[in-house]
């Protein structure tokens, strides 16, 4: 099986509208739209995009609230609520 | 794209080493390097590095440990360090070869710098870390197929165990050697030359991903056990309640360790340098040449030494918490409680730091990744209540309170307190003043747990030791000798030869330079209730506040010049009398001197590593200034009120 590297290529269903990642209970995996980091500042786009936060990545919320801690294949971010709360992503339903 | 051209002036075989952070690429570098490195500081440069040789083959390698980014293309400092460092724009680092360290847990988000790395056409070799890990999730990486796709060798190595140390040291010198000839790396297979569209490099590196890596079934589940391991330690380290208690447990733990471990090698540092004074008494005559050498030179190294045991031990105890995964979640927990007063999470482990030496503090904070924020912390550090106000505070809590011990202890941890809300505050302040602007919110990659490794933390601790003797050190003591002339000169005049040895301390102390300062600025100390001889107590701890002790002693004669406080020593400071008789420590007075060296800089050698930590003397005058104003405002204020209410 190949390693996804964090993309949802599990048989799973994205629900149809976007909501911040801050709002997902635990366990929650999402899908990042293309549109997901549109809210942040350019220098927080920018970072978090280097840091793996590219367009139709998997996350998948390890510990929600502030902070949010998120995993994106292997790692874990941890996220401060002003982030995440600014990060619209989509979430998938098994 | 052509390579930049290599600076004709270094023909030595350098080798840049860059990465993502928590790919093992520090660990990678000690292992390369060993003992043979340093931290360097490349002009322009706010940001740190280390150079190291690699000894391998027919000659030496340098090699340059970058800070760990994630792109090139960062607005960051870090980022353009890299940047400017691979295409020769720093002076001394311009490479001839690329080592990029990769995790192969997570190939895809660490292809995308390599990327860039390559675009730039230097000879590059790729170092795939986190092997272990790798294993244990079962992921399986084609090593030959990515260094076909990169077009670069690609080579399995692991820092911690060794293993591929010797390859990779093989292809770097080749790789070296290719660099010295002008060879330049071909173009990557299916990235389109020069593109830094974030998008098209992200396609490319999940295309490459796929082709190259897999997982097998058995693998994923363990994967999925030890998520579910992390989740629940990550849960509850980072818990509002749960984690904050952990972390204050931590550090006590922490602190304990040290000041319990740091003890016996600082007792034995300082009956070292006793036995060395006592050796040069014993050798030279009395005169100038004796104090200057002891006085001098042996108590100026002494006062530099005295500090590394603290400081090696701190790094050497911080390397390994960070390094078992715990220190980002420590930083997570509490930085909802920081960013009140305008500081990240990563702050407090440095302004912990500094309740047993703002030395080490503020040489912590390079863990605070924003440098408004790293300079907020660095400024208010030396508010902290640290181990060399002990003395002071034993002795004025005592005067203050003569027969109530209890009330005695309250008040010393009011001075604890009273430093710390003073220290937030002024962050707070600063933040929204001469520090103003958005910091960067916390946005931290989270390494996974795991064993801390003992050698690259005695490494970091041995290299943190290092930077302060080497950059700190020459400052502490020529700071020192500055501060024994103004305590020497002039010269008392001769006494009688039967005079005690404290009576002709108390006559150099009055008539040196630094007691002719006292003198002068007994005006300015007045409205605080100090006269002159705590005027001249103040100005000799201006070095080092615990001096103010055994200053006192001698003025007052209340017995030999160190700085044990005893209760002799408290009664007869307590029967110390002004010029015109009256009680020397009231309990007003005595207020508004706890006050004032609860706040007041009084340490020299922070000054100097603030200096040396900010890279401008501005800094540390502002602290100086800062700190200088709230002590004198509040122990005004404190010797007002007291006043005020009726204590003499």
């Amino acid at each position: 099986m190949p390693v996804s590297g964090g993309d949802c290529k599990v048989r799973v269903v994205a629900s149809s509208s976007s909501v911040p990642l801050s709002q997902l209970p635990r366990g929650t995996r999402a899908r990042i739209p293309c549109s997901a980091l549109d809210a942040l500042g350019e220098r927080e786009r920018c970072l978090l995009e280097a840091m793996g936060f590219s367009e139709s990545c998997c996350v998948r919320v390890c510990r929600s609230g502030s902070p949010c801690i998120v995993q994106i294949d292997q790692t874990r971010f941890g996220l401060a609520r002003e982030v995440s709360e600014r990060i619209l992503v989509t979430p998938l339903v098994d | 794209m052509s390579a930049p051209p290599i600076p004709a002036a270094s023909p030595v075989r350098r080798i840049a080493l860059l990465g993502n952070p928590n790919t093992g690429k520090t660990t990678l570098f000690n292992r390369l390097c060993g003992l043979r490195s340093k931290t360097a500081n490349f002009p322009g440069s706010t940001v740190e590095s280390h150079v190291g040789i690699c000894a391998c083959g027919t000659s030496d390698l340098e090699v340059v440990d970058l800070p760990g980014t994630y792109s090139l293309q960062l607005e960051l400092p870090e980022s353009r360090l890299c940047t400017d460092c691979i295409e020769g724009r720093v002076p001394g680092c311009g490479p001839t070869a690329m080592l990029v360290v990769i995790d192969a847990t997570t190939l895809q988000r660490n292809l995308p710098l390599a990327a860039s790395v390559l675009q730039r056409s230097r000879p590059t070799v790729i170092a795939l870390t986190m092997g272990d890990i790798a294993h244990q999730r079962g992921i399986f990486i084609d090593v030959e197929s990515l260094s076909r796709l990169l077009g670069c060798r690609v080579v399995r190595a692991s820092g911690r165990t060794g293993e591929g140390i010797a390859e990779l040291t093989a292809e770097l010198e080749e790789a070296a050697e290719r660099g010295l000839l002008g060879e330049t790396h071909s173009p990557v297979a299916g990235l389109p030359a020069g593109s830094t569209d974030s998008r098209e490099v992200a396609s490319w590196a999940r295309r490459v991903a796929a082709l190259v890596s897999a997982q097998e079934p058995q693998g994923r589940l363990a994967a999925q056990a030890a998520d579910a391991r992390a989740d629940r330690f990550d849960a509850l380290l980072t818990h509002p309640v749960i984690g904050l208690v952990t972390f204050l447990g931590v550090m006590a733990l922490l602190f304990t360790a040290i000041f319990w471990l740091a003890e016996f090698p600082m007792n034995a540092i300082d009956e070292l340098f006793r036995v060395v004074g006592g050796g040069i008494d014993d050798l030279l005559p009395n005169g100038l040449l004796q104090d200057l050498l002891r006085d001098g030179v042996v108590a100026g190294i002494a006062g530099v030494v005295v500090f590394l045991p603290q400081i090696v031990l701190l790094f050497f105890l911080l390397a390994l918490l960070e390094d078992s995964g715990y220190l980002a979640r420590a930083a997570l927990a509490v930085d909802r409680v920081m960013r009140r007063f305008g500081l990240p999470g990563q702050a407090f482990v440095p302004l912990l730091s500094s309740h047993a030496c703002a030395l080490p503090g503020i040489m912590a904070t390079r863990l605070i990744p924003d440098r408004r924020d790293r300079l907020a912390a660095i400024l208010v550090a030396p508010f902290m209540s640290c181990s060399a106000r002990v003395p002071v505070y034993v002795l004025l809590t005592a005067l203050l309170f003569p027969d109530r011990p209890g009330a005695a202890a309250l008040a010393f941890i009011g001075c604890y307190l009273l430093g710390a809300l003073a220290g937030m505050t002024s962050a707070a302040l600063a933040r929204r003043t001469i520090l103003r602007g958005a910091s960067r919110p916390m946005m931290l990659e989270l390494p996974p747990y795991r064993v801390p490794s003992i050698r690259t933390a005695a490494l970091a601790a041995a290299d943190r030791g290092g930077v302060f003797l080497r950059n700190a050190g020459g400052i502490i003591l020529a700071i020192s000798l500055v501060m024994w002339w103004l305590q020497a000169f002039p010269r008392a005049a001769p006494m009688a030869e039967d005079t005690p040895p404290d009576v002709l301390l108390r006559a150099q102390h009055e008539g040196s330079f630094a007691g002719t300062i006292g003198h002068v600025v007994e005006p300015v100390f007045a409205p605080l209730g100090f006269d002159w001889q705590i005027s001249v107590g103040v100005m000799n701890s201006f070095l080092a506040r615990e001096v103010f002790v055994s200053s006192m002693k001698v003025l007052v004669n209340a017995g030999p010049s160190d700085s044990d406080v005893d209760v002799g020593t408290v009664a007869a400071m307590g029967r110390a009398t002004r010029a015109d008789g009256a009680p020397l420590f009231t309990p007003a007075t005595s207020l508004s001197l706890l006050v004032f060296y609860v706040l007041a800089m009084q340490c020299l050698p922070t000054l100097a590593v603030t200096k040396r930590e900010t890279g401008s003397w501005k800094w540390p005058a502002l602290q100086l200034g800062w700190m200088s104003l709230v002590a004198w405002m509040a122990a005004w204020a404190a010797h007002a009120i007291a006043v005020g209410a009726g204590l003499p």
